[in-house]
């Protein structure tokens, strides 16, 4: 947990690194008062500044503020679900403008309890179908929220 | 005599037989989104935004409200049956709560807690109507020097009391604030750190966002051990016994009181009501050492503090603009997405939405006690749902809400990858709800000190020499310094 912890106080200080260089880029002040890099500047030097200490507290304080042991999962099998939601996710998100709300989400809620372990062919055959096209309709047509349509068009 | 007029008049407002159904609906759906693991209220208010969306401002506010304190009461059945938190503020409900469904007492549990949920909601419901335009009308009074030192106030409530680590919540603070810097600036309308990329014009999305945090990142950290132990008890036996009833009368009143004044502070969270009211409780209990073992007491104060900080927690946001917590900074965003802004001018432009909403809050938490009593069986059946199904469902309409926002595949990108930062933050156990209240009140914050120090001409005392300003920026200094604070957040956070 030490570890991680460390890593992300480094991710942030660097996140503040990056925002405070780019925040050079606005004006500091301009005729009227403070600039639009005003805020940005402090917001990352008060960052940076929480980060650096953050990252000394865990590293040499003997009072750690986390929990001790590993924030990884604890099984393989757990890891494995969490990056067949991921892989599902980002799938979605690559072919949701192109095959159309419809489609993406049907395919998406096929693989997904299969991947998870579901066998019953037929139930998830009915969930995928009433996910998609069902709930494509009830928006789309019924509570007129706009959804993709994909390049076939449906 | 004002403020019945008012009363009177959004009685008729929410009386309307279109807005008693959203009402409905809203309790409905709030009690699911309770209910079901891996989905809590911000996330779940956030994803049914887009059924809102042809509703007109009036309806769409009353069954989002109702869809929070719905969820609020929903959270409870999980906390009973399984010993899981439908909602952060029910995790205290489980020490005992639980117990009593392992004694074949889930029932009266249940039961108490929905009529304890009824007691307090109504109660600050009256609270909020007194106090809300008296409070508006001072806010009026407020320039930017005090509404930047109140943001300032509420972002340390919400940074103090949050979690183990301070520093860690603060950074969580800063993350929010840096993401709100994303877009437009607020004051001379000049893009900022958006890498060319024409949605980051609009900022980073405040809804995708949450999703993202409290919805995909919630149900990547069930995957880890999915499948939930539901406890097999008769739940036929809800109404509580004459011996319960009076050990509960006074456990409820204590909760509601409680509850409602800890939701008049903006940023305090839903936890630390049931938990203080749950501490309290356990103070002046003739015997302290049952509790954990499944006490009604232990149920019914907590679940009374929840619902009555839920309508408690309305007053900063309707009169102030400030939200206290995720959940009401999802409501705050559908406000805007209607085109209305919370906050004390709301009350002379919009009374009909105030009002409306108001009295919206005595007939949804009529309609949540005749909903879950009778229910409650039927909303213990839907933890049955296997997890195979339900994740990817409410993934579903995930993707959906983040989407239809503004019909952006980059929304859901957004939430996808506040999904995978939402698992490894709770993983890290850093908090989640400075970030949300912070992007929500980052524009604001810095259109309040800009302004300020415009009028001053640049000199940063105008915020500590005018009254209202110098009292809360003391007061936010007390609450981030406060070992008191501090060890009060750090046992919230822990339990």
């Amino acid at each position: 947990m030490k570890r991680a912890w460390q890593i992300m106080c480094l991710a942030f200080l660097a996140a503040a690194i990056i925002t405070l260089v780019s925040s050079f880029g606005y004006s500091y002040t301009d005729r009227l008062g403070p600039g639009p890099g005003f805020f940005p500047t402090w917001l990352s030097l008060i960052t940076g500044g929480l980060s650096l200490a953050l990252f000394a507290q865990v590293t040499w304080s003997r009072k750690t503020p986390f929990t001790p042991g590993s924030p990884l999962p604890e099984d393989r099998a757990g890891t494995i679900r969490i990056f067949i939601i991921l892989a599902a996710l980002v799938g979605s998100l690559a072919f949701l403008d192109l095959l159309g709300f419809r489609i993406t989400l049907f395919l998406f809620l096929i693989f997904l309890p299969l991947a998870l372990g579901m066998r019953n062919w037929v139930i998830v055959l009915i969930f995928s179908l009433l996910g998609s096209f069902g709930v494509f309709h009830l928006f789309y047509y019924w509570l007129k929220v706009p959804l993709p349509m994909g390049v076939l068009g449906f | 005599m004002e403020t019945l007029q008012y009363w009177i008049h959004g009685f008729s407002v929410a009386t309307q037989p279109v807005n008693l159904l959203y009402a409905f609906i809203g309790c409905i759906l709030g009690t699911l989104i309770g209910v079901l693991p891996g989905l809590g209220p911000a996330a779940g208010t956030a994803i049914l935004i887009p059924i809102t969306f042809n509703l007109d401002p009036i309806g769409a506010i009353i069954m989002l409200a109702a869809i929070y304190y719905g969820a609020m009461y929903g959270g409870t059945i999980t906390s009973v049956l399984v010993n899981v938190p439908g909602e952060a503020a029910s995790v205290i409900t489980c020490l005992d709560g639980y117990q009593m469904a392992k004694q074949g007492r889930a029932g009266p549990a249940l039961g108490i807690a929905a009529i304890g949920s009824f007691i307090g909601g109504t109660f600050a419901t009256m609270a909020l109507m007194v106090v809300s335009l008296p409070l508006a009308n001072f806010a009026l009074r407020f320039g930017p020097p005090e509404v930047f030192a109140l943001l300032v106030v509420g972002l340390s409530l919400v940074t103090g009391l949050s979690g183990r680590s301070l520093l860690a919540a603060l950074i969580m603070t800063m993350f929010g604030l840096l993401l709100a810097m994303i877009g437009m600036d607020p004051v001379r309308g000049a893009p900022r750190f958006t890498l060319n990329i024409p949605p980051l014009y609009d900022g980073v999305g405040f809804i995708p966002v949450v999703m993202g945090l409290f919805g995909v990142g919630e149900i990547l950290l069930s995957m880890e051990a999915p499948v939930l132990e539901i406890i097999k008890t008769k739940l036929n036996d809800l109404w509580p016994k004459r011996e319960e009833w009076r050990v509960s009368a006074g456990a409820i009143g204590r909760g509601t009181i409680i509850g409602f004044f800890l939701g008049l502070i903006p940023g305090i969270g839903a936890i630390i009501p049931t938990f203080l009211a749950y501490v309290v409780e356990k103070k002046v209990s003739k015997h302290p050492e049952k509790f954990g073992t499944g006490v009604i007491e232990g149920v019914a104060s907590p679940e009374t503090a929840n619902n009555s900080y839920a309508n408690g927690a309305m007053v900063p946001l309707l009169t102030l603009g400030i939200p206290g917590s995720p959940t009401l900074a999802v409501i705050m965003g559908a406000f805007i997405i209607h085109g209305l802004t919370p906050g004390p001018f709301l009350f002379k432009e919009r009374p009909d939405v105030v009002w409306g909403l108001i009295a919206s809050l005595y007939l949804g938490n009529v309609m949540l006690l005749v909903l879950n009593l009778p229910l409650v069986g039927f909303w213990a059946k839907l933890l049955e749902i296997k997890y195979q199904y339900l994740y990817p469902g409410i993934l579903l309409f995930c993707i959906l809400g983040a989407y239809s926002l503004n019909q952006s595949v980059f929304d859901v990108g957004v939430m996808v990858v506040f999904g995978v930062l939402g698992y490894i933050f709770r993983k890290l156990d850093w908090p989640l709800a400075p970030t949300v209240l912070a992007l929500i009140l980052g524009p604001m914050m810095e259109r309040a000190l800009r302004t300020a120090l415009e009028m001053s001409g640049g000199d940063l005392s105008i915020l500590v020499t005018r009254p209202i300003s110098a009292v809360l920026l003391i007061i936010a200094v007390i609450v981030l310094a406060s070992p008191a604070v501090r060890l009060f957040g750090k046992r919230a956070g822990k339990d």
